[in-house]
């Protein structure tokens, strides 16, 4: 086909996707899917394989793609045009309960010619814990209505049986009911503007540009992965849950145009709701691989070929039947994502071409705090803190990683105002900044997380509760690159304002930090706690993973980071080889000698054998 | 022709056949293809306090860094817990 129609085409393919991202979030009345960007919209094939993955959170496009297959299979001689299909099971495709994909075939002359899928994190899904996330639950029974596909529309009509049954079934119907609408019309969008591009160019034109892309990008990707360097490269993640630890091993191994994911050595599925099905993995690992290895490349079918995944079943990334999964976009999933983002990382780094496009791993201890009670206009208010969407970038071979710069597996991620979230529950923040020294050390530092304070105001209940999936407060996630270290993990703490000697309550209003919180502190990972009276919520944040030999260091940069409060003046000293004068001037002479002795003592050590 | 494969080890042609090396040094640690790091010195530290005041996790967890024998370059980093074998990468020449 001629190569100007085929531009165009693969150009009008991304903006049906644009468009429909955008009606979405227009319908749509929740935070976490307009703040957060906890979304995504993909075009499928009519076999419901991959066409044109769409922007948003990037473990979907693989898993969406099961999903239309699923319906598929499941509803054969049955598929009309105007239907729309739900699926949230995880065993069937979905990541878990409470992120619903509602998939639409697009028909054209009453012949099936594509799905559109999306999904957004709805408002709550009935589970034992508000919001989805449920940590409580111990099966997938706790964890909401798990659907392995139905027909929420026929034909154009919205079964109202089905839909009121599913509303019957979760708090605030009223906000699950807007979370559905707007996935409805981000289908038809999507639907429709397929249908101009065909009325255009004609089905067969489009059809033949649709099988050349996905063959164009397979064709590309393999081209890259043989320009890339054989090898093996392996990464570590461990997960905390109330004192036990989950462990995801990855050894990737790249031969020729292949790559190969083997997560053996995962430790067995927990009875936590960090598990994660099969289908998750494979959105876990290719999350970070689409961005980092296909940056120039459609995201499609094509790109998967060249891909497998070995995931024992029964472990954490494998998980069966009914072991819980609530958690796992923030649980195992993360850290296939993680470990895929360290391996693929090192793999570019080892590439003199393709060096540049190395990274650390970016904000790998990704959290949920929920807050759920009832707000200051009397209503009832469920909503997760977007903060954990705000992320860390990790570093790169040739720069700092971004502070607060989001996170891989979503490219449009990002927070909330503070005052937007203080309107919408009855809450004041204390302070929400930059964490010194959170970012991994090295060359190229790790991008800084963050840290806030939350206590409650205007409560007419005089306060709320708050679910927490916080696994990654006992350990660092975001691995460094090339000698540079993990960043910070994150930390949870409830700070019990209520319990002063003389049984009046302490106003933490004025802290600065949490050094200077009143009460007594917990450190709290995993549950529900509750936010009342003067109590305060502190959280912290990971930083990304950093570059290279932190005693390689500008030491010129070293001080803008202690200037800014970015890192330090201890870290400075003790991690960077940095001396500085009492007026914060570098001490070159004394920085340099300083540098020499740190690394004749690692010299001075064991063989690592 | 030396090849760097990360930031500071390359791959390094010797009479005895292609080594992983110190990018700084020259010193070459291990046959191309095959781990390196048991060739290295290794440091272990609590990975709590290890970059700063921020990192308050798990005492337990160690920051494994492997430095050049020669001179002392940081080679990698990797966080692990007590007893967990090395991640091995291994780049092909």
């Amino acid at each position: 086909m001629d190569p100007i129609t085929f531009s165009i085409i693969r150009h009008r393919l991304f903006r049906v996707v644009d468009e429909a991202v955008i009606t979405l979030k227009h319908v749509s009345g929740s935070a976490i899917t307009n703040e957060g960007h906890d979304l995504m919209v993909s075009l499928y094939r009519a076999d419901g394989s991959l066409l044109m993955g769409g922007v948003g959170f990037l473990h979907h496009l693989t898993s969406a793609a099961e999903a239309c297959k699923a319906i598929i299979r499941r509803f054969k001689g049955q598929i009309n045009e105007g239907d729309v299909y739900l699926l949230n099971d995880p065993y069937t495709a979905a990541l878990h309960t409470s992120d619903i994909y509602l998939v639409a075939p697009i028909h054209y002359e009453g012949k099936l010619v594509a799905w559109s899928a999306c999904f957004v994190h709805v408002y709550d899904i009935g589970a034992m814990n508000p919001g989805g996330f449920s940590p409580d639950s111990q099966d997938i029974y706790t964890e909401g209505i798990s659907s392995p596909g139905l027909k929420l529309v026929d034909r154009g009509e919205i079964r109202q049986d089905v839909l009121d049954t599913l509303l019957n079934m979760v708090r605030s119907p009223e906000m699950v009911t807007l979370d559905i609408r707007s996935m409805i019309a981000c289908n038809n969008v999507a639907k429709d503007r397929m249908l101009a591009l065909i009325r255009k160019y004609g089905y067969p034109t489009v059809d033949e540009a649709c099988a050349t892309l996905i063959e164009q990008s397979e064709k590309l990707l393999r081209a890259r992965l043989s320009e890339l360097p054989d090898g093996q490269w392996q990464s570590r993640q461990y997960m905390d849950v109330k004192g036990e630890t989950a462990k995801v091993c990855l050894t990737m191994t790249k031969k020729a145009d292949t790559l190969t994911f083997d997560f053996t050595g995962s430790s067995p599925q927990s009875k936590y709701a960090l598990n994660c099905t099969k289908w998750a993995s494979l959105g876990g690992l290719f999350a970070p691989l689409f961005p980092l290895l296909c940056y120039d490349i459609t995201w499609n079918e094509g790109v998967i070929r060249p891909i497998t995944m070995i995931a024992p079943e029964g472990t954490v990334v494998n998980c069966t039947r009914p072991a819980p999964v609530s958690v796992a976009t923030v649980g195992a999933i993360q850290s296939v994502n993680n470990a895929a983002c360290a391996t693929i990382g090192k793999m570019l780094a080892a590439s003199e071409k393709y060096r540049k496009e190395a990274t650390a791993v970016w904000h790998a201890n990704h959290f949920a705090v929920f807050m759920f009670g009832t707000n200051q206009r009397g209503g009832l208010a469920i909503g997760i803190l977007t903060e954990t969407f705000a992320g860390a970038g990790g570093a790169r071979t040739f720069a700092d990683g971004v502070d607060v710069g989001g996170e891989i597996p979503n490219p449009i991620s990002r927070m909330a105002n503070v005052e937007t979230m203080e309107s919408t529950f009855p809450l004041r923040y204390l302070f929400r900044r930059r964490l010194a020294d959170s970012g991994g050390p090295g060359q190229y530092r790790g991008g800084l997380g963050m840290e806030i304070a939350l206590t409650p105001h205007d409560a007419p209940d005089g306060g709320l509760h708050y679910v927490v999936s916080g696994k990654g407060a006992k350990y660092s996630m975001s691995e460094g690159l090339g000698g540079g270290y993990p960043g910070a993990p994150n930390r949870y703490v409830w700070v019990h304002n209520n319990e002063s000697s003389d049984k009046r309550n302490i106003d933490p209003s004025f802290a600065l930090s949490l050094d200077e919180m009143p009460g007594r502190t917990e450190d709290i990972s995993w549950g529900v706690f509750p936010l009342m009276g003067k109590d305060t919520l502190y959280v912290a944040w990971n930083g990304g993973g950093g570059f290279g030999d932190p005693l390689e260091r500008d030491p010129e940069q070293v001080r803008v980071d202690v200037d800014g409060r970015f890192v330090t003046r201890e870290a400075a000293r003790k991690v960077y080889g940095v001396v500085t004068d009492a007026k914060g001037i570098v001490d070159l002479a004394a920085t340099k000698s300083l540098r020499q002795e740190m690394r004749a003592a690692r010299i001075d050590r064991r063989a690592a054998e | 022709m030396n090849r760097p494969i990360a930031a500071n080890l390359e791959i390094r042609a010797t009479k005895d056949g292609d080594r992983i090396a110190c990018r700084g040094c020259g010193h070459a640690l291990a046959p191309a293809g095959q781990p390196w790091k048991r060739h290295a010195v290794l440091r272990e530290m609590s990975m709590n306090g290890a970059g700063g005041k921020a990192y308050t996790g798990e005492r337990e967890a160690l920051l494994r860094q492997f430095g050049c024998p020669k001179c002392g370059a940081l080679l990698d980093s990797e966080m692990a817990l007590p007893g967990e074998p090395f991640l091995d990468d291994i780049v092909h020449a």
